[in-house]
């Protein structure tokens, strides 16, 4: 999968501001001359926009393969998350890619915050990128490394590098170099054709994991991004099935009499969760995964499905319509009683908490259109993120910055990334067919 | 030394008293000399005889004449004894009287030299005493006048003591006179300076009021300005706060920028340096007083509420 990248600082360039340092010396000093309490203007709100940032061209030197560029690559991620904003190399004035090469002045006219500026160098076969991240109102220099990848994996490179840049800006660690997987769904000889996939954060990159005329649904990504969980009703009936990546080899954990759904893995990718109903009724089940071994979580006449861990790995959340409607519940540990958390409409399932347990993502449903919402688990506070007619299946970055689901473009279904805190949003790039059940993998080092 | 002399004295009067007891009178030893006196023996006398008569008378006669004869010659002889007797029992009364006399003389010499001593001793412990008592007399004397020199030296002492009180106190308070005065003439320029002053501070109230709305005006200026150029990273937490230290030229260009106190995340720290470092040109108003107390050095603190 992801090839490991080599990363190493940049030494940082003496930068001498004498003169001006001398000169705010000065003043400090004719200002400490007067005796009154010094002013203190407080700010407690920020811009409610994108970032600025550019990332100008990266030099290139050597056999640098043809295709997308490194630089537009980490554009396309940073805008992804909603959080940047970039301006197009078109309107830059000039395209640095060292720092005594960047006019800061140039960059503030034009209104940016940040300039990333780099080069790269092909050398047998592995690709070397230089970058520098600076902050065009500080002059300063926020991020300088190298790092270095095959030639054939230049995209591992730079969502590498949006990572770094990422993480510099914002304090959060990137999940650019994370996985998507999906179910795609088109016509094939006038047959359905299911398939899973999986790709880069970007739709790029995808590979056809699996394909089966029956439908398949409800990918769920190991903790080591190692396997898939997936329902198939390839046997005509639904049942689970663990995949994993590397050696393609399949096995059906869980083919009880009438549902097998909606797999969900524990922390520790020991056990997983799941939705049976061999029982007359569908209830939530937790199997461990080497002995096989079922341990019934809900007992209620209504439907509970849909489950999965808390961020810590001790609650769980899951759907019920134990209220008369499809509802977000919540049990604090597996014996505790389950507590409601969505109250704001009739319709809340699919519920999904990040990594930080801050919030709990689910579908929503208002004025009869399907959204995303978030909930503040600290607050209870309820936010609707997305206004479209159809949106499903919502899948939270490992990061807790983004999240990607499934809405209706025209007839067919596309994946959608916005920032986790809602804005603009960014589709995939769309391929044949309906695009379903996003799963976004997790981080891995 | 006293308690000495007293020793000694009552040695020597003991000795002397004790002294007479070894001879007592010998007053039994003479009174036995004078008993029994021996009685002089009865003469018996013979009766007359006729003729014979007159031999008879003769013979009578001769007898009578012997007979008187013998008679008185034994009555010479008996006298001539009681003579002798008596003359021996005279010298023996005498000798006794002598004795006795002796006696008595020496008895009365000795009671004499006895009351002597006693008298001399007691003179002696009169003395003694006397000296004794002259000598505690003296002591006690001394002990008054050294007494009465210690209580004048005392009173002198308080005297001299009281007069250096008198001295301080008078010189306090002729200080704490001096002191008022000076107050005084102190409060009265004050008082002076006050009301010169509040002429000028209600000048300078009315134009303070006017630097502050001017102030505020500004401070409310640079604050939207602020949080335009802010953004808030997205690991920022309502808990982070940065404070920066500003300072300005009077054009309002920034002339330094330095962080006083961190977040501890290094991406908020930036932001905030970066939002205020953005404004090139700060709001500032066109009064100089007003840009210099408030605006030439100033802090801007980031804490952001209501995050999303």
């Amino acid at each position: 999968m992801t090839q490991r990248i080599l990363t190493m600082p940049l030494p940082q360039k003496s930068h001498t501001v004498t003169g001006f340092a001398l000169m705010a010396a000065i003043l400090t000093f004719l200002a400490a001359t007067t005796v009154h309490a010094e002013l203190l203007i407080r700010v407690t709100e920020g811009a409610d926009s994108a970032i600025p940032v550019s990332i100008v061209p990266f030099a290139e030197s050597g056999a640098i393969p043809p295709g997308d560029k490194v630089s537009s690559i980490v554009r396309d991620d940073l805008v992804m998350t909603g959080e940047f904003r970039s301006l197009a190399p078109e309107k830059m004035l000039s395209l640095p890619s060292r720092r005594d090469e960047v006019f800061f002045r140039d960059w503030r006219m034009l209104g940016q915050r940040y300039v990333l500026v780099g080069g790269l160098t092909e050398k047998a076969g592995q690709v070397q990128a230089r970058y520098e991240l600076f902050d065009v109102n500080t002059e300063k220099r926020i991020l300088g490394e190298t790092a270095s990848a095959p030639v054939a994996n230049l995209r591992s490179l730079a969502h590498h590098i949006s990572d770094k840049v990422y993480e510099a800006i914002t304090g959060v660690p990137g999940a650019f170099s994370t996985k998507l997987a999906y179910i795609t769904l088109d016509k094939h000889n006038g047959k359905s054709r299911y398939r899973l996939q999986v790709s880069d954060v970007d739709g790029k990159r995808a590979q056809i994991r699996l394909e089966s005329p029956e439908p398949l649904l409800s990918p769920a990504w190991s903790p080591d991004g190692k396997k898939l969980a997936y329902v198939s009703f390839e046997t005509g009936k639904p049942a689970i099935y663990i995949h994993e990546m590397a050696s393609g080899k399949r096995t059906k954990i869980a083919d009880f009499p009438g549902l097998n759904s909606a797999p969900a893995w524990s922390h520790d990718g020991q056990s997983m969760l799941m939705t049976l109903s061999k029982d007359g009724n569908a209830e939530i089940y937790q199997m461990d995964l080497q002995s096989r071994q079922l341990k019934r979580l809900t007992n209620h006449w209504a439907i509970d499905t849909e489950a999965s861990w808390d961020s810590a790995g001790k609650g769980l959340f899951f759907t019920s319509d134990r209220s008369g409607g499809p509802q977000i519940y919540y049990k604090e540990n597996v014996n505790a009683e389950p507590r409601r958390i969505t109250f704001g409409s009739r319709y809340n399932a699919r519920p999904r908490p990040d990594s930080n347990g801050k919030f709990v993502y689910y579908v929503h449903q208002r004025d009869r259109a399907f959204g995303i919402a978030r909930t503040n688990l600290k607050t209870g506070e309820e936010t609707v993120l997305t206004r479209t007619e159809s949106d499903e299946s919502p899948s939270v970055s490992p990061n807790g910055r983004m999240l990607i689901y499934a809405t209706k473009q025209g007839d067919s279904s596309v994946l959608t990334v916005i920032s986790a805190d809602g804005g603009d949003a960014y589709s995939l790039p769309a391929s044949e067919g309906d695009v379903r059940e996003p799963a976004w993998g997790p981080l891995t080092r | 030394m006293v308690l000495h002399l007293a020793i000694i004295g009552i040695a020597v009067t003991g000795w002397s008293w004790t002294n007479p007891k070894h001879d007592p009178p010998p007053r039994s030893i003479s009174a036995r000399l004078i008993t029994p006196q021996p009685k002089p023996s009865p003469i018996v006398e013979p009766d007359d005889q006729p003729d014979r008569d007159e031999l008879r008378k003769a013979e009578e006669q001769a007898r009578k004449l012997a007979e008187q004869k013998a008679r008185e010659d034994a009555e010479r002889k008996t006298k001539a004894l009681e003579q002798k007797r008596e003359q021996a029992e005279k010298q023996k009364r005498e000798e006794q009287a002598k004795i006795k006399e002796a006696a008595r003389i020496k008895a009365e010499a000795e009671a004499k030299a006895k009351q002597r001593k006693d008298a001399e001793a007691e003179k002696q412990k009169q003395a003694e005493a006397k000296r004794k008592a002259e000598e505690e007399k003296r002591r006690i004397e001394e002990q008054k006048k050294q007494e009465e020199q210690k209580r004048q030296e005392e009173a002198e002492r308080q005297k001299q003591k009281e007069a250096a009180e008198r001295k301080r106190q008078e010189a306090e308070r002729k200080l704490r006179e001096q002191h008022l005065k000076a107050t005084a003439d102190q409060a009265a320029q004050a008082e002076k300076a006050e009301a010169q002053k509040q002429a000028q501070a209600a000048a300078a109230r009315a134009r303070d009021a006017q630097m502050m709305t001017e102030s505020e005006k500004y401070q409310a200026l640079i604050r939207e300005r602020l949080k335009q150029a802010w953004y808030i990273p997205s690991s920022a937490t309502e808990e982070m706060e940065a404070r920066l230290q500003i300072t300005l030229l009077p054009t309002g260009e920034l002339a330094g920028v330095k962080l006083i106190s961190g977040s501890g995340n290094a991406a908020f720290d930036n932001s905030a340096l970066s939002a205020a470092c953005f404004l090139n040109r700060y709001p500032i108003p066109g009064d100089r007083d007003t840009f210099e107390r408030y605006f030439r050095q100033f802090t801007i603190e980031f804490n952001p509420r209501r995050l999303r």
